[in-house]
């Protein structure tokens, strides 16, 4: 079986470039958040990433985010949000940031932090979709702990 | 008087305006300012990647004179050259060109 070329020459879309990614993901970072946040995450150089996600029957159905406008956080960002809906949230749970860097060509290695950032806060959105579970909805603490991100 | 230049217009920019006036001048120590940045929009990086020859000339004077090359990280993706630059050149938006000249900061910012 051989895997869809991505590139340009197959006008394969949408595409996986971190241009076509920032496209895209700069619309979804100025739309409203989905029913369950995550905390807001800051890294080193100040810039910050909080998912939103909508889940149903088990499954992301959705997922949206807020993020500095840095061209790269936005593009990885972007890759989670088109890639993981459909899939369980444990199964979500697994993706690395090794993952996203392989994932996204092109980005020099002076940015690949930027995947760090993207998906620790994504697994911070999954993390408050655990508790949301568990408890039935977010819980007066659990906002106490979105607001409060940990270091 | 320290100087930073941002290229921002294209047509005769860079293989004018840079090879044949700024570039030489630095080369022969005649420019007549220091320059501490500059800082590469839309088309203009492409003499930023590797192996471009006069990118190859403006990263040697650069790493002499201990002068900043950034290119905009938007348009070096837009262009998928952003991981082909010369060794040690980096690509930014704002916020990263002033956090890089924040240690040697410009008197005068000239956008060309």
């Amino acid at each position: 079986m051989t895997a869809t070329c991505r590139e340009a020459c197959c006008s394969v879309t949408p595409r996986h470039t971190v241009s076509a990614l920032f496209e895209r993901g700069f619309r979804r970072n100025r739309a409203a958040p989905l029913p369950i946040e995550g905390a807001q995450l800051t890294d080193a150089e100040g810039n910050t990433a909080r998912f939103s996600i909508a889940v149903v029957d088990g499954r992301i159905a959705g997922i949206g985010f807020r993020v500095s406008s840095c061209a790269t956080l936005v593009a990885c960002c972007e890759f989670i949000a088109e890639t993981v809906p459909g899939f369980r949230p444990e199964i979500a749970r697994e993706l690395t940031a090794t993952n996203l860097v392989a994932a996204l060509p092109g980005v020099p290695a002076l940015k690949r932090e930027r995947a760090m950032l993207a998906v620790a806060a994504f697994r911070a959105v999954l993390a408050s979709l655990s508790s949301f579970e568990q408890n039935g909805e977010i819980s007066n603490e659990s906002r106490l702990h979105l607001r409060h991100a940990a270091p | 008087m320290k100087v930073a230049y941002i290229f921002a217009t294209q047509r005769h920019n860079v293989s004018y305006v840079l090879a044949k006036m700024i570039l030489p001048q630095l080369e022969e120590n005649r420019h007549g300012a220091d320059v501490v940045g500059m800082f590469f929009f839309e088309d203009n990086n492409y003499v930023l990647v590797d192996g471009n020859p006069i990118g190859a000339r403006l990263t040697k004077v650069a790493k002499e004179k201990g002068t900043l090359l950034m290119g905009c990280d938007q348009c070096c993706y837009e262009r998928e050259i952003a991981d082909t630059l010369f060794p040690g050149v980096p690509i930014g938006c704002f916020p990263d060109l002033y956090k890089a000249l924040s240690g040697n900061m410009p008197d005068q910012v000239i956008t060309l």
